[in-house]
């Protein structure tokens, strides 16, 4: 089996381990399930040999391969066993007291009618808490404040496991505030925090609320000015994702500060600057889980490009999840925002391309991409549809209408957000002028979401785990028979 | 897209934006009406009256940022001036949201009764007036605001109102008159600082602000009898204070004003002129 190969099985069973790990199965059980698996390919395996055939041969290697790597499956469960009891070991707090405690904001806030800060706790205890409080007065990163209040655990406990996959343990609502210091953070964030503070100050001076933050959303994932309406309305016409980062937008980043660069450096210089760049972006944008992902892709891509290695999605789509998956296994099972985009992602990339042949699509992209774009959002939209509707109970099935009428104008729309950005923080006149025109085009896509966002889709209180099983397995028989007519595996 | 469709795409949105512009200028013409809206903001005051010419007066900014929607909706999207932010009184429910006007719209004056607020979310609203680089004027009674034939009368708080320890008796309460109507602001003062201004000013007016949401200690018969309003709005949100009264309602009612409210009413729209008044509802009567 070749190196390549390898590292990918590697990854996914490894992955494998830590999401039945992550079921809150018991370790001895997960090793019964795994030892039967060995069993079952070494079986496999040999009769296989008993063949004697060279392809046969080749066949009963790789299945020798496979049946050492599912060891992988064991250590991607004790990997997690491990790393959520020493996530326990380091919280220590008092519930249901009312008591005096200090800590450090050790994210940027969550704004909008309520700020939500995730605090460090440095006396009365440690571990992570979730404080909510009023909208003023205003608490930043790196902020040290006394607080006189009583911490919850957090309920019910899907929230809990949630808020426990980033190590916060308890909840404080409306305590008692008092600061004692700023900018105990590192620099470098709050430097970053702040410049993105800046810039949705600008689109917030040029534009009215909505779309300045619609703006903010698809720029720089900034999603707390939404009022509820238009949430609502991004949620019913399937829009959601256009405000949450992806790798759309990293893609975007990566190639042009690539082809800014170039002009000035070395090409091995040019990828450095590239990556920190994108690093940064990562960073300012709160570092969530779409965003960490599109990110080591597009580093993955670059990289590729660079060592001349041709570049497979298959490998670097395990890579980037298995690199996430170390850093926070919790995430697989209890991040709905890193399921979304790597299910979204394996639509786009294999679904996609299945869609475009069994419809006989041409291949040429059509006015505005809309055949691409099309095809994409179906993939997309197919791919998650479950996981959609178990999470929020609803699914919209025109929804690839307001994306064909949408996504053609986002590059563009980004593009001249971007810059608004920038310009605003030069010369607000000459901001103005540029809101003008982006204007337009946030006009109209503002009012395709509302527009669309009027249609009730489809309601569904619970998603049974057998009809999503039977469903992907649909999914991915359809796959295969339209995209990998052979050669997967 | 070929070279040409290109060519036609940038013409064709120069084009447009020239249209935009031209009919902004020849075609916008300034409003001769007072225009008189109480937002719904939730639990909290704002008001904002445009005066003819596009003369722009925000009274209050309410809880939080909802003042901002409903700016955005009333105001083009290319205003982005607001001439007076008037804050009655330095509670929450009164200036948080004045704190994100400030931020989004260059305000030409901030005005006060020059009580500072004792909460701590006061530091954000003066970090916010100074970066807007607005004028802070201090009014108290008998200050006048004047334009052309539109004045705000400020009818309180006296010099030992402002020795009180109840923030609610710094409120600026301002009568305005205009197109021949008049309206009365009350913040949230109560029939005390009601029962004070009875027999100082003429107080009769055809719009009243309900004072203090609604509550039982405000709207006193006395007061509804001088100030006798044809129509009253009170400003109330969901609460745990039980605003609006059934006492203060009853009251209301008794003085024979129609009572709109921000929480069934949404927000009400007044249009003055020359003496009539027309009234809009964002939300309909519940059948």
């Amino acid at each position: 089996m070749k190196i390549h190969d390898i590292s990918f099985y590697i990854a996914s069973f490894f992955i494998f381990g830590v999401l039945i790990a992550s079921l809150k199965l018991s370790f001895s059980i997960i090793i019964t399930i795994v030892g039967l698996a060995i069993v079952i390919f070494l079986f496999i395996g040999y009769f296989s040999a008993e063949g004697g055939s060279a392809s046969g041969g080749k066949k009963s290697q790789k299945i020798i391969w496979l049946s050492a790597l599912s060891l992988f499956i064991i250590i991607g469960a004790w990997y997690y066993f491990w790393w959520s009891n020493s996530q326990i070991k380091n919280f220590n707090i008092i519930f249901n007291e009312k008591i005096n405690f200090q800590g450090v904001v050790i994210d940027e806030p969550e704004r909008g009618n309520q700020q939500k800060l995730i605090i460090s706790l440095k006396s009365s205890g440690s571990g992570k808490i979730l404080i909510k409080l009023q909208q003023y007065p205003v608490f930043n990163y790196g902020d040290i404040i006394d607080f006189k209040g009583i911490i919850k655990k957090p309920e019910p406990a899907s929230y809990a496991d949630y808020l426990a996959k980033d190590g916060i343990f308890g909840v404080v609502s409306f305590p008692k505030t008092e600061l004692i210091a700023e900018n105990q953070g590192s620099k470098l964030k709050s430097t970053l925090f702040k410049f993105k503070e800046k810039v949705i100050v600008v689109f917030q001076k040029t534009l009215a609320p909505e779309k300045s933050a619609f703006l903010s959303g698809i720029t720089l994932g900034e999603r707390a000015e939404f009022s509820k309406e238009f949430k609502e309305a991004m949620n019913k016409s399937g829009t959601t994702h256009l405000v949450a980062l992806s790798g759309y937008n990293i893609t975007i980043i990566a190639n042009t500060m690539m082809g800014l660069f170039i002009w000035v450096f070395s090409r091995r210089k040019s990828f450095v600057l590239s990556i920190l760049v994108v690093s940064g972006f990562v960073l300012m944008t709160g570092a969530e889980a779409s965003v960490v992902r599109a990110a080591i892709m597009g580093i993955i891509i670059l990289l590729a490009g660079q060592v001349g290695r041709i570049y497979s999605f298959r490998n670097a789509i395990a890579i980037a999840a298995f690199l996430m998956v170390l850093f926070n296994p919790k995430i697989l099972r209890f991040d709905i925002g890193f399921q979304l985009s790597f299910l979204a992602l394996l639509g786009i990339v294999y679904l996609s391309p299945a869609i475009r042949k069994f419809f006989k699509m041409k291949d040429e992209p059509g006015f505005l991409l809309w055949r691409e774009n099309l095809a994409a959002t179906i993939g997309a939209q197919l791919a998650v549809a479950p996981l959609l509707m178990s999470a929020f109970g609803y699914f919209s099935f025109i929804s690839f209408i307001p994306n064909i009428l949408i996504l053609g104008f986002m590059p563009l729309t980004m593009a001249v957000g971007f810059a608004l950005g920038f310009l605003g923080l030069i010369s607000y006149q000459l901001s103005v002028l540029l809101a003008l025109f982006l204007n337009f085009f946030l006009s109209y896509e503002v009012f395709i979401i509302k527009f669309f966002g009027q249609f009730s889709g489809l309601e569904i209180k619970s998603f049974s785990l057998w009809l999503t099983a039977i469903y992907y397995l649909i999914l991915i028989t359809f796959i295969f028979r339209y995209k990998f007519p052979k050669k997967f595996l | 897209m070929s070279d040409s469709k290109k060519i036609f795409l940038t013409i064709f949105i120069f084009l447009a934006l020239n249209v935009f512009v031209w009919q902004q200028i020849l075609f916008h013409k300034p409003n001769k009406d007072t225009e008189l809206y109480f937002f719904d903001v939730g639990q909290g005051d704002s008001q904002m009256v445009i005066l003819p010419n596009n003369v722009k007066i925000l009274i209050d900014g309410g809880p939080n940022d909802r003042v901002l929607g409903q700016l955005s909706s009333i105001l083009s999207p290319f205003d982005r001036y607001i001439d007076l932010v008037v804050m009655s009184h330095p509670q929450t429910d009164h200036f948080a949201g004045l704190i994100g006007v400030l931020k989004r719209y260059k305000v030409g004056a901030f005005v006060f009764s020059g009580k500072k607020g004792l909460v701590k979310s006061f530091n954000d609203l003066e970090k916010a007036i100074k970066e807007n680089q607005a004028t802070v004027v201090v009014l108290g009674e008998g200050d006048k605001i004047k334009y052309l034939e539109n004045k705000f009368d400020i009818l309180s708080p006296s010099k030992n109102l402002l020795q009180s320890n109840e923030p609610n008796d710094w409120t600026l309460v301002m009568k305005m008159v205009s197109g021949g109507v008049k309206a009365l602001f009350t913040g949230d003062i109560d029939s005390l600082v009601e029962n004070s201004l009875i027999g100082k000013y003429y107080l009769g007016v055809d719009i009243l602000k309900v004072a203090h949401h609604g509550s039982r200690f405000s709207s006193g018969k006395e007061f509804l009898a001088a100030t006798a309003p044809k129509i009253a709005v009170i400003e109330v949100g969901k609460n745990s204070y039980g605003h609006p009264t059934k006492d203060a309602l009853e009251r209301l009612a008794f003085a024979g004003a129609q009572i709109f409210r921000t929480d069934r009413d949404g927000t009400v729209k007044l249009i003055i002129n020359n003496r009539q008044i027309n009234i809009f509802k964002t939300r309909p009567a519940e059948q």
